[in-house]
């Protein structure tokens, strides 16, 4: 009886013992980067699992693996809100993907911190950095030396409603060009019923938001290239000065009853005319077809604040980085190539509605047969547009700034803070930052 | 006679290990190793993937002396906490002294009052958004027919923490059943005799139930007070960007803390935080813990 109750003991013990060491075995079982084909095999993270985009991306993988017959691509889905986290955390265990997608603006930042492969050492041997608009390969280097191959890209333009000007008595092939213009179409293109708006002419602060009108204002980033903060600035302060204009013109009720219905998409105010302007990405163009398919439209750049001042524009993005500890780096790279090459990134540009980094391909995906005459049209000002549009990379030093900027304009827009003060605040609080984290 | 009794408890004490030892197996795997190293972790500028030199207090003494945006966390989460602990814990008191009644149909309203306990996550903080919507949302449709002017809710900075605070309330379905379920089981006489002595019921409520339930309102304050202080998910969700905003209002201890980790790659400095955080909630709980013998009562126990 004693007998049988320790050897159960023993078992039990043993047991438990065992399922814990298999539960450390598991996660770093050796998989292995050779096929039995003898191909080398790349593991390839993106986020894109998506209807619309997987298929894209998967058919490009498909060719690159017929392509030659060394390297084996397999792709990986994650979640959005899963897939860097993930990547931290192989990284730090040694064992991570081979290629993934990232986000464009820290990409320096994960090169300090050595999370991403210096990619300098392959593009010595074989350059293909003339591949990509300037602003989105500079925004890849962190001292130098390149952290990331740039994929895709999106910019802000206007969008407007043709009729809509037609009916105001505007010219519907002249867009604003200016803020004052912007001001004085949208007036005439407001239809005022009682308190509430049946149509409202423009707000800058849907689709967009005051960084971007700072940045189109200014033509410059937070930050010079010295990293000298240069938030308080006189372009800056008009800026929020003019967005308050705008606030105060509509009113809290209307823009949140607006901008509850833009939130819900289908139901966007454009879509049926009871918006006539809107600054958003290019890819707004699908929804309009999706959702809006009569809709007579015109898109145009951002206006300047003034003429000559530049319709500057903002866009971010992604790049495909190896992350450091990578098996196979060369294999990886070839992969990096062929997704970044024009072949490939015309047809993700086509088939996804996207602007792309690859400037040829941006260029032949404007005149793809493919597209209606509407959506060349948007494709191909996406693709003129890039020229005034400016990428805001984090700076290495200060990642987090906007955490400093964004609580003090909400309080100006809120009416606790003015203009002044917010800006003041900002630009001390984050040279604070900056001056902690240099120390 | 007393050689036996001893190994009877020995026996006793070796099946309460064999029954205890998978959490401790787990305990010593999984959370004692990342918890020693967290702490010694804190003390260095470990990024995750390359860096880790010693920094001595350096981590402590910035938080404290330098970074703004600590004192404005610690502060948004010590209010969530300060009103929503109290006020969901006599919530919850009392639904469950409601639905504790004997009436027909009383399973019924249980369930639809438990209902919300049951969907949590981030689905319900969509929909509340939606509910709290400004212009659009059912709430202010609601308060417009009383002709109250509601508030701009998760767009005013002011409003931000009480909208939470609301959303929690409306799902005190969890802990209600906690009280209802000890509520059940104050024994039937103790009314009848307070009744014959001529108590009503706010006196019985008052004087029976709510000593009866002490041991559960114990449990759910410090469970729902260390909850309160982990608060992250909702702020995450229903801020836009997940920043924390409007103006920093919901940024919460935790926010700011998995900011710091896994966007600016501190995660030293985030250690460091962590263990400011445990330091605040076991001194708090230990506080809770010296207080409980002069309110809690235990039935059967000697006083």
């Amino acid at each position: 009886m004693k007998k049988t109750r320790l050897f159960l003991i023993g078992l039990m013990g043993s047991t438990l013992a065992l399922s814990s060491c298999a539960g450390f075995q598991t996660s770093n079982s050796d998989e292995s980067t050779v096929n039995e084909d003898g191909k080398v095999v790349i593991d390839f993270w993106t986020f894109w699992g998506s209807e619309i985009r997987r298929p894209v991306i998967e058919q490009i993988i498909a060719d690159f693996n017929e392509s030659q017959d060394e390297i084996e691509v397999k792709h990986t889905y994650l979640p959005f809100g899963d897939i860097w986290t993930k990547e931290l955390a192989s990284i730090a265990a040694g064992d991570p993907p081979d290629v993934v997608i990232n986000d464009i603006n820290t990409t320096a930042l994960r090169g300090q911190e050595k999370q991403a492969m210096n990619l300098s050492e392959f593009l010595e041997e074989d350059d293909i950095s003339e591949r990509f608009y300037p602003e989105l390969w500079n925004a890849t280097l962190h001292e130098g030396d390149s952290y990331g191959i740039p994929f895709n890209t999106d910019t802000r333009v206007l969008f407007y409603n043709k009729d809509a000007f037609e009916d105001a008595g505007l010219d519907p092939e002249k867009p604003p060009a200016t803020w004052a213009e912007l001001e004085e179409y949208a007036a005439k293109l407001d239809v005022k019923n009682g308190d509430d708006y049946e149509r409202i002419g423009f707000y800058p602060r849907w689709g967009i938001d005051f960084d971007v009108w700072m940045l189109n204002a200014g033509g410059q980033n937070y930050f010079d290239e010295n990293n000298n903060v240069q938030i308080d600035t006189a372009s800056n302060l008009e800026t929020l000065e003019w967005l308050k204009t705008w606030q105060t013109k509509y009113g809290d009720d209307v823009i949140n009853a607006f901008k509850a219905q833009i939130d819900s998409q289908q139901g966007n105010p454009f879509f049926n005319g009871s918006l006539a302007m809107y600054a958003i990405t290019p890819t707004f163009y699908t929804q309009i077809r999706d959702y809006a398919e009569e809709l007579n439209f015109g898109v145009a750049p951002l206006p300047e604040r003034e003429s000559g001042s530049g319709n500057t524009s903002w866009g971010g993005g992604f790049v495909a980085e190896i992350p450091e500890g990578a098996a196979n780096p060369e294999a990886s790279y070839e992969f990096i190539k062929y997704l970044t090459d024009v072949d490939a990134q015309e047809y993700w540009a086509v088939q996804n509605f996207d602007n792309v980094a690859n400037i040829e391909a941006a260029e032949n995906a404007a005149a793809s047969d493919e597209f209606t005459e509407d959506g060349s049209m948007v494709y191909q000002m996406a693709v003129d547009n890039m020229e005034h549009t400016l990428l805001t990379p984090v700076p290495v030093i200060a990642p987090d700034f906007t955490s400093y900027i964004n609580p003090n304009v909400e309080e100006f827009f809120l009416g606790s803070m003015t203009a002044e003060e917010a800006l003041a605040k900002s630009q001390a609080d984050v040279e604070n930052l900056v001056d902690n984290n240099s120390q | 006679m007393g050689k036996k009794r001893l190994t009877m408890r020995r026996k006793e004490s070796i099946y309460g290990y064999i029954f205890v030892m998978p959490w401790i197996i787990g305990f010593l795997a999984f959370t004692a190793g990342p918890l020693v190293f967290s702490f010694m972790a804190s003390f260095t500028n470990y990024n995750i993937t390359s860096q880790m030199d010693f920094v001595g207090v350096d981590n402590y003494q910035r938080l404290f002396t330098e970074d703004s945006l600590f004192w404005t966390s610690l502060w948004n989460t010590l209010y969530f906490v300060a009103f929503s602990v109290p006020l969901t814990t006599i919530g919850a008191i009392l639904l469950s002294a409601l639905l504790n009644q004997d009436i027909p149909g009383i399973r019924f309203f249980r369930t639809l009052y438990y209902l919300p306990a049951v969907l949590s996550g981030v689905g319900v903080y969509l929909l509340w958004m939606q509910l709290l919507d400004p212009g659009t949302g059912m709430v202010n449709l609601i308060l417009s027919w009383f002709n109250i002017d509601g508030p701009n809710w998760l767009f005013d900075p002011d409003w931000t923490k009480p909208s939470l605070i609301l959303m929690k309330m409306w799902s005190v379905g969890g802990s209600m059943l906690l009280y209802l379920a000890s509520m059940q089981g104050v024994s039937k006489s103790l009314y009848e005799a307070a009744e014959i002595d001529g108590a009503n019921t706010w006196k019985q409520f008052r004087h029976i139930t709510i000593p009866m339930i002490t041991p559960v309102i114990f449990f759910d304050v410090v469970t729902s007070l260390i909850g309160g202080f982990q608060i992250f998910q909702e702020a995450y969700v229903m801020s836009s960007n997940g920043e924390g905003g409007p103006a920093n209002s919901l940024l919460f201890y935790n926010l700011y803390m998995w900011r710091q980790a896994f966007e600016n790659f501190n995660m030293g400095y985030a250690m460091a935080m962590s263990w400011i955080l445990f330091v605040i909630v076991f001194v708090l709980t230990l506080i809770n813990l010296k207080l409980a013998p002069r309110w809690v009562h235990y039935e059967g126990e000697e006083k």
